[in-house]
């Protein structure tokens, strides 16, 4: 039996023959070190906000405290440009572009840029939340753990799956909603290969994150009353949620087309930005940082404000949160979601109260809820995400049959107006989200410099039709490529179809030269080509193969039969 | 099918030097080059394992209107057809391109991140550093000034990475027609027979009798002395261990000791390195 020395063992672990008889072994083991690595993450952004907090809460009174949230946005741009150079984006999109396309591989540097970034975007007043930077942060740690212990691609996509887990029921103390939000919006596959490792560092995450804040869910745990009314009602509630969807979706990418079309440098942008969220703040303090203060005082109750200030917050909360991230702050929108959907629903138990004052069986505290879950699922186009990210952050299970009616309308009537999550959006308009086995993901795992196929005998343009018989009498192809004999230049095809009509009069055996048969400038395929690209080429002109050549050089054919092969090979592995 | 070599534009006098190495390599092996001209600050590398951040100086951006006129002209100017220019398909975020990585070969200056000014001998960015580290390709790192190489030494240790060096030498040889040269310095542990043990335990000895000019076998003084021996114009072909960057600093290895010792071209087989050629 082969020896491996300790240093071996230790940098490829799935060498050992413990971890060699099922790999889900070595997955478990080692995505319960990425949950509590990401769950650390968590805890430490966490703290961090509230001290940041504590610390600029006595100036928040002061008139220029609507400096405070672009100075945030200037230092966290500056910090993420200049100092740690991370390129934009607000993470989420990052992490589903690396699994879908690069085998979940991710910077260093990512394990930890976006916590500071948003540590001092969140912490100084920008709208944003903490969710998407820490969800960043646990699947940059899941992708280096998995890169230290030399794991393979699929190991390494579940193994940053685990850190988007551990990231978010640590940030929550909510393990169903982690599990469920990876598999729901990372992963985008249920397989029980990646469930497994994914829910032991969901709830290493919670775990690590209920050691060291203390186990107590995010809001009250309140016992709401659900009659057959609050269900009726809750499906009006889902339209308006669906609409703000909308409108907070279209906000958010044409406040970030104004700034990309506005030439300042882009920490005068976040400074605008940020000041501008500011100034929004002086005027109402709820738009400000995560805003979680306000949703617990929705979710009890005890928020005074009427209709038309409500509605005003709800304007107020988008604009700042637009501005926030659009910008040029960092941060996600999670928590702002669940601030303006808590809004919504408060907007819309008004309404109601307003058109029927006499209807007492509904709850304001419920109607927060349920805008949340509404939010959230028609942003995210998750519904399950939303149902059980309230029934973990409120701690009961009361307020299920609404909670799902509004995630699943709000889901759909989103969907009709907005096809892909604000996540996704701009993945799909690029072509680069792919989920696993799909016809898209197998394609682009594969290149045309692994399709090519070299056994074609490169003929010239000056050889007599006589020559080219025994060329072909040689060969088991029916294409021929055509090359200038002095310069080596691909001029052109010659298909055995081709030379039908003269291959039975001898006589023309001396006097057909290929070059007057031949296809000149035949459709080509560059070796640099997208396979999906050709594929789309082949299809339109009804093609079977295609010369490709590299330069000015034939290398070979790319035909669909190869494909095939290659292609039920990939799927295989992938599966 | 053609080898690719990727090389990273800088239009300056300096990146000039870079180019014409490159088409010379290119020239040599009958490889393609195929340019990047960046029109940001850094880029992305995908390897298999690892993922590479390139944060390029500003002199990379100079003068992006004639950037690729100029690089086709020095490519011409060898006698190389016209180059491939990489249009990156993929971005990571909007400022973050791609570039591709299944290349043969790709040339690197000593430094990609820092000003030109820091380029010296004894340096190697960390950049430069993590892409040989990670690469299946070797990675050229040209010399400051375009020299043509006229022979190739191979530095032969005996480790699995001087291995493949010697075989990638070998190749080049057979592409390229130059006279190959190795050098080994003896250890106290190991004589030339035992080299040759190694060597036929490869299935190297035939080639090695029949391709190689001279075997220079040092058992006295210092190899950074005896670094003199190889040609001022000689491309040197050496494997790089794949330590890690504190381990490689405070210990050193023979890479770090002949880039620091040596102004030729050398060509890097790195710990990932896959005889793709």
């Amino acid at each position: 039996m082969k020896k491996y020395s300790v240093k071996k063992i230790w940098r490829y672990p799935s060498r050992l023959v413990f971890f060699r008889l099922d790999d889900r072994l070595l997955l478990i083991v080692l995505g319960a070190l990425v949950g509590v690595c990401s769950g650390l993450a968590s805890v430490a952004l966490n703290h961090g906000l509230s001290a940041l907090s504590d610390i600029l809460q006595s100036c928040r009174s002061l008139w220029w405290a609507f400096f405070l949230p672009g100075i945030g946005a200037v230092l966290s741009f500056l910090f993420l440009e200049k100092v740690v150079r991370e390129g934009a984006g607000h993470g989420v999109p990052e992490v589903v572009y690396s699994v879908s396309r690069y085998g979940g591989l991710m910077r260093f540097r990512s394990s930890f840029s976006r916590l500071i970034s948003s540590w001092l975007t969140i912490g100084s007043g920008g709208s944003a939340g903490p969710e998407a930077p820490v969800v960043m942060s646990g699947a940059a740690i899941g992708s280096n753990i998995a890169r230290f212990f030399s794991l393979n691609e699929r190991q390494r996509v579940a193994l940053v799956g685990c850190g988007t887990a551990g990231a978010l029921a640590g940030i929550f103390n909510a393990p169903i909603t982690g599990m469920v939000f990876t598999i729901e919006i990372i992963m985008g596959d249920w397989s029980a290969v990646n469930v497994v490792p994914i829910a032991i560092a969901s709830v290493a995450g919670a775990q690590v994150s209920r050691l060291l804040s203390g186990d107590q869910i995010q809001f009250t745990h309140l016992k709401f009353a659900i009659d057959m009314t609050s269900i009726f009602l809750s499906i009006g509630l889902a339209v308006v949620t669906a609409a703000v969807s909308v409108l907070l979706t279209r906000c958010l990418v044409a406040s970030h087309d104004i700034a990309g079309r506005i030439f300042l440098p882009f920490w005068i942008k976040a400074a605008v930005g940020g000041c501008l969220v500011g100034l929004i703040g002086l005027a109402r303090p709820e738009v400000l940082g995560e805003g979680y203060h306000f949703i617990q005082k929705m979710v009890e109750g005890g928020f005074p404000a009427g209709l038309f200030l409500v509605t005003l917050l709800v304007a107020a909360k988008i604009i700042a949160t637009s501005l926030t991230l659009g910008w040029g702050g960092s941060g996600g929108i999670f928590a702002p979601c669940l601030v303006i959907g808590s809004f919504t629903g408060l907007m819309c138990h008004r309404s109601i109260m307003a058109l029927w004052p006499g209807l007492t069986s509904i709850n304001e505290g419920c109607f927060a809820l349920l805008g949340m879950s509404g939010l959230i699922s028609g942003i995210l186009q998750a519904p399950m995400t939303g149902i059980f990210l309230i029934v973990e952050i409120t701690g009961g299970y009361e307020t299920i049959l609404p909670l799902i009616i509004v995630s699943a309308i709000s889901t759909t009537l989103t969907h009709a107006f907005e096809p892909a999550s604000y996540y996704l959006r701009d993945l799909i308009s690029s072509g680069q989200y792919m989920r696993p086995r799909t016809d898209a993901r197998v394609l682009s795992d594969l290149s045309i410099r692994e399709l090519v196929e070299t056994d074609c005998i490169t003929v010239h343009r000056s050889m007599k039709l006589g020559d080219f018989v025994k060329v072909v009498q040689e060969s088991h192809r029916n294409y021929f490529p055509v090359a200038d004999e002095k310069s080596g230049k691909f001029v052109g095809m010659i298909h055995l179809d081709d030379i039908r009509p003269y291959l039975f009069d001898p006589l023309l055996y001396e006097a057909v030269f290929l070059e007057q048969i031949m296809r000149a400038d035949p459709d080509t395929v560059d070796i640099a080509d997208e396979l999906s690209e050709v594929l789309d080429r082949m299809d339109k002109r009804r093609l079977y193969s295609m010369p490709v050549v590299s330069g000015d050089r034939f290398v070979g054919m790319v035909s669909k039969a190869t494909l095939l092969d290659r292609y039920r090979h990939e799927l295989m592995v992938q599966s | 099918m053609q080898m690719q070599m990727l090389h990273i534009f800088r239009n300056t006098p300096l990146g000039r030097e870079t180019l014409l190495q490159t088409s010379y390599f290119c020239s040599q092996t009958g490889a393609s080059p195929v340019i990047y001209v960046p029109e940001n600050l850094k880029f992305l590398m995908y390897f298999e394992n690892d993922v590479v951040q390139i944060d390029l100086d500003k002199s990379y951006l100079n003068n992006p209107e004639t950037a690729k006129a100029r690089a086709v002209n020095v490519i011409e100017s060898m006698g190389l057809a016209t180059p491939r220019f990489i249009e990156p398909k993929h971005f990571t975020a909007s400022t973050l391109p791609d570039i591709p990585v299944n290349f043969e070969f790709m040339c690197c200056p000593r430094s990609i991140s820092d000003l030109s000014s820091k380029i010296g001998l004894g340096h190697i960015g960390p950049r430069v550093r993590r892409i040989v580290k990670s690469a299946t390709f070797p990675v050229l790192i040209p010399s400051m000034l375009f020299k043509p190489f006229t022979s190739i030494a191979v530095l032969f240790g005996g480790s699995h990475n001087a291995m493949r060096a010697l075989r990638l030498g070998l190749r080049i040889q057979s592409f390229s027609g130059l006279p190959l040269d190795v050098f080994t310095q003896a250890d106290d542990k190991r004589s030339q027979d035992d080299f040759r043990g190694i060597l036929a335990d490869a299935g190297l000895e035939t080639q090695m009798d029949k391709n190689v000019r001279k075997w220079y076998f040092f058992d006295k003084s210092r190899f950074q002395d005896n670094l003199y021996e190889i040609s001022h114009d000689a491309l040197i072909v050496l494997g790089s261990y794949g330590h890690g960057l504190v381990k490689e600093l405070l210990f050193g290895s023979t890479m770090e000791m002949v880039q620091s010792v040596m102004t030729n071209s050398m060509l890097i087989v790195g710990h990932q390195y896959r005889a793709g050629v």
